[in-house]
């Protein structure tokens, strides 16, 4: 573009560019609402496939990894079987078996900020979202079916209650490093409160409240009722043993 | 005699074929030996009953496991290589002798496999094990026409469908500004008219691509690579798109950003293409699977994570519960460097071998061996943070140490504290005759600076 001298050159210029980046905003805009669409066509054509056309896509290997791959691009589970008859009747058939495999990966993910342990509601919330396009809707007592099945790897994924909520535990005793946590909270005054773990460690209560059961289990804690404020306290003598709170007394 | 002409195959850690990018497993035949008949001159090694893999790209064929022997003793024969299949002659011998497979190989002139070599040899596998020898022979075929009809693919550099998809995609590369930002000045609706079909074409090809899986299965590619596309578009789009974010669409592109984490497995083993020896190779694979998430793990990892990581790798290839189980209680006869391990309270864990106990006992050993330890001992809470694990898991450690004869227990209100056993160090004739050295010494020496 030629540039033509003075404040009325200056002022052209700039309308003229002010309305090529409107038009090209436009376009973008165009352009971002159209891939959209496309990819929504994409995931919906390939989740239809994926439940229809399984058992043709298992038995060609090449296409299947083409067909993973697709998946795993545009954001699609290929987990996607029916409950289907059978399934609810006599709970046979994959679909279990995948409920299983996307419950595990929801509690895999979520287990950064919950320390392994999600509310069955808030679970079945997670699922029913990541298989949006199913038409069934997978009810909790599908997915207390579904932990069933994972019965057979070991009891490192169990359902618990505490109080009247129903928790998913999928961190087993002896890999749970909340106790660690706690225990270290623990060694400033040799005993915590539920309130205090909370606090101090921003979880929610369930968390707190099945760390400590699970510490006084082992016979690391013993509580302590008769405080005046009412609250139960956690005392851990094993990181600073009765011996030392002794010495500390008789100085 | 004159050097192998086959080249070998290269394995993992547990006994695995490492496949080149898209190779994909497709059946498996054990106890075959493969050998040249008509010629033998020629330097193709005699092989004698293996396992034979049929993959997409290649004829593998590996040592027994149970008799292992040098890994260089395995061979791998491109499918590009071979020049013809011979179909099975029925005859009355052929009802009582081993299955054989006949195929002709073309070698260059040095004397090694090669695609388009000057001359050729027949070779043949003896199908000694049980399998279906005409099911192997059914996908060979297959598998070779497929392996052709894409080297003549790749040859003519310009595949008609795959070129259609990358030259819309270096169009829209350019796209509408030039590499400095700017708007760019030259036919500005030339540009848009071109936007539009592009558009058009990927709907059009969205289209005809979902009609039917035949449909699918042909234009494949072309839908990995539109694939591709759309995800990096989507999520360098909403990045330079600040205004454009809403929670959906957050969530989707985390969705897709999870997902491309949990593929893996690219050639999973499946009871179809396996047949007898589905566990055997399952087994094998998950051991050459579980390596990443054990490490990220810190050695250790619930069974049950790995069955949700090792089902995801593996896309709708879903393997059971019990088949995973199988899987792992197959590890003991094979060198691993993992194991499946089951606690008391029947949790089951996977964890590597160095993980285990020399390991743990030494730093248990260490940590006994203070001075403060000695004079007060240690409980599950010292040991936990010392070997970095959970209480639970620190307790077990301990009192395995102390079934070694390694620790004493010492119950107290303070719950259990164990300290080192000196029980071996004293003299029964002279029970107050403190050594020099020895852990003895250095305990009285710990209990006297106190007093």
């Amino acid at each position: 573009m030629r540039r033509r001298p003075g404040i009325g050159g200056l002022q052209t210029h700039a309308a003229a560019r002010d309305q090529f980046r409107l038009l090209g905003e436009n376009v973008a805009k165009i352009r971002t609402d159209l891939m959209k669409e496309q990819l929504a066509t994409f995931r919906s054509q390939l989740e239809d496939f994926a439940r229809k056309h399984k058992n043709d896509i298992r038995k060609n290997p090449a296409f299947r990894s083409q067909f993973h791959e697709m998946c795993a691009k545009v954001g699609v589970d290929p987990l996607a079987s029916n409950k289907g008859f059978w399934a609810e009747l006599l709970g046979i058939g994959d679909f279990y078996y995948e409920l299983g495999v996307q419950i595990v990966d929801i509690c895999l993910a979520t287990r950064a900020h919950n320390g392994g342990l999600i509310n069955l509601q808030e679970l079945c919330h997670l699922l029913r979202q990541r298989r949006k396009s199913d038409r069934g809707v997978v009810s909790e007592d599908d997915c207390l079916r579904a932990i069933s099945k994972l019965k057979v790897l070991g009891s490192g994924f169990e359902v618990i209650s505490v109080g009247k909520k129903k928790l998913v535990r999928s961190v087993p005793t002896e890999l749970n490093k909340d106790h660690n946590e706690i225990l270290e909270l623990a060694q400033a005054q040799g005993f915590v409160t539920v309130e205090e773990v909370e606090r101090r460690l921003s979880w929610s209560s369930g968390r707190a409240i099945d760390a400590l059961d699970t510490l006084l289990d082992e016979g690391l804690a013993m509580i302590d009722d008769g405080h005046r404020d009412g609250k139960r306290r956690y005392w851990f003598p094993c990181v600073s043993p009765i011996s030392s709170l002794i010495d500390i007394i008789d100085s | 005699m004159a050097e192998n002409c086959l080249p070998s195959v290269t394995l993992t850690g547990s006994g695995r074929p490492v496949l080149e990018p898209n190779e994909i497993e497709c059946f498996f035949l054990s106890g075959v030996d493969l050998l040249c008949e008509d010629d033998p001159h020629t330097c193709f090694p005699h092989l004698k009953s293996g396992l034979l893999i049929l993959t997409t790209h290649r004829l593998l064929w590996l040592p027994d496991s149970s008799a292992a022997g040098p890994a260089s003793s395995s061979a791998a024969i491109p499918l590009a290589a071979i020049s013809h299949i011979f179909s099975q002659k029925k005859s009355l011998r052929s009802v009582f002798a081993s299955p054989r497979v006949r195929f002709q190989v073309s070698l260059s002139p040095e004397g090694r496999v090669a695609a388009s070599g000057s001359r050729s040899v027949v070779a043949t596998a003896v199908v000694r094990g049980k399998g279906d020898c005409d099911a192997f022979l059914t996908k060979f075929w297959e598998n070779w026409r497929a392996r052709a009809s894409e080297e003549a693919e790749s040859g003519s550099s310009s595949g008609s469908s795959a070129s259609a998809v990358t030259a819309t995609a270096a169009a829209s590369s350019s796209g509408i500004y030039s590499s400095d930002g700017t708007v760019r000045m030259v036919g500005v609706s030339g540009i848009l008219r071109k936007e539009q079909e592009m558009w058009e074409s990927t709907d059009r090809s969205l289209q005809d691509a979902f009609q039917d899986l035949n449909a699918l299965m042909s234009k494949a590619k072309e839908m990995v690579v539109l694939a591709e596309k759309m995800r990096l578009k989507l999520l360098s789009g909403s990045n330079s798109q600040t205004n454009a974010t809403n929670d959906e669409e957050m969530g989707s592109k985390e969705e897709m950003q999870d997902w491309l984490l949990s593929v893996g497995i690219i050639s999973p083993v499946t009871k179809e293409s396996a047949g007898a020896l589905y566990h055997q190779q399952l087994s094998r694979q998950l051991a050459d699977f579980v390596k990443v998430p054990l490490e990220r793990a810190g050695g250790i990892i619930n069974l049950i994570d790995i069955y949700c990581l090792f089902n995801r790798a593996r896309g709708t290839e879903l393997i059971s519960p019990d088949d995973l189980l199988q899987a792992c209680s197959l590890w003991e006869k094979f060198e691993v460097p993992v194991v499946l391990r089951k606690f008391d309270s029947g949790v089951m864990v996977i964890q590597t071998k160095s993980h285990s106990d020399e390991e743990v006992l030494a730093k248990i050993k260490m940590l006994v061996m203070k001075p403060d330890a000695l004079r007060a001992g240690v409980s599950a809470g010292d040991a936990a943070r010392t070997l970095g694990v959970a209480p639970t898991m620190a307790k077990e450690h301990l009192l395995s140490a102390e079934s070694k004869g390694l620790l004493c227990r010492d119950i107290s209100p303070d719950g259990f504290r164990f300290y080192i056993n000196l029980f071996p160090e004293i003299d029964r004739d002279d029970m107050y005759l403190v050594k020099d050295q020895g852990i003895y010494a250095s305990w009285v020496q710990a209990n006297h600076s106190r007093a």
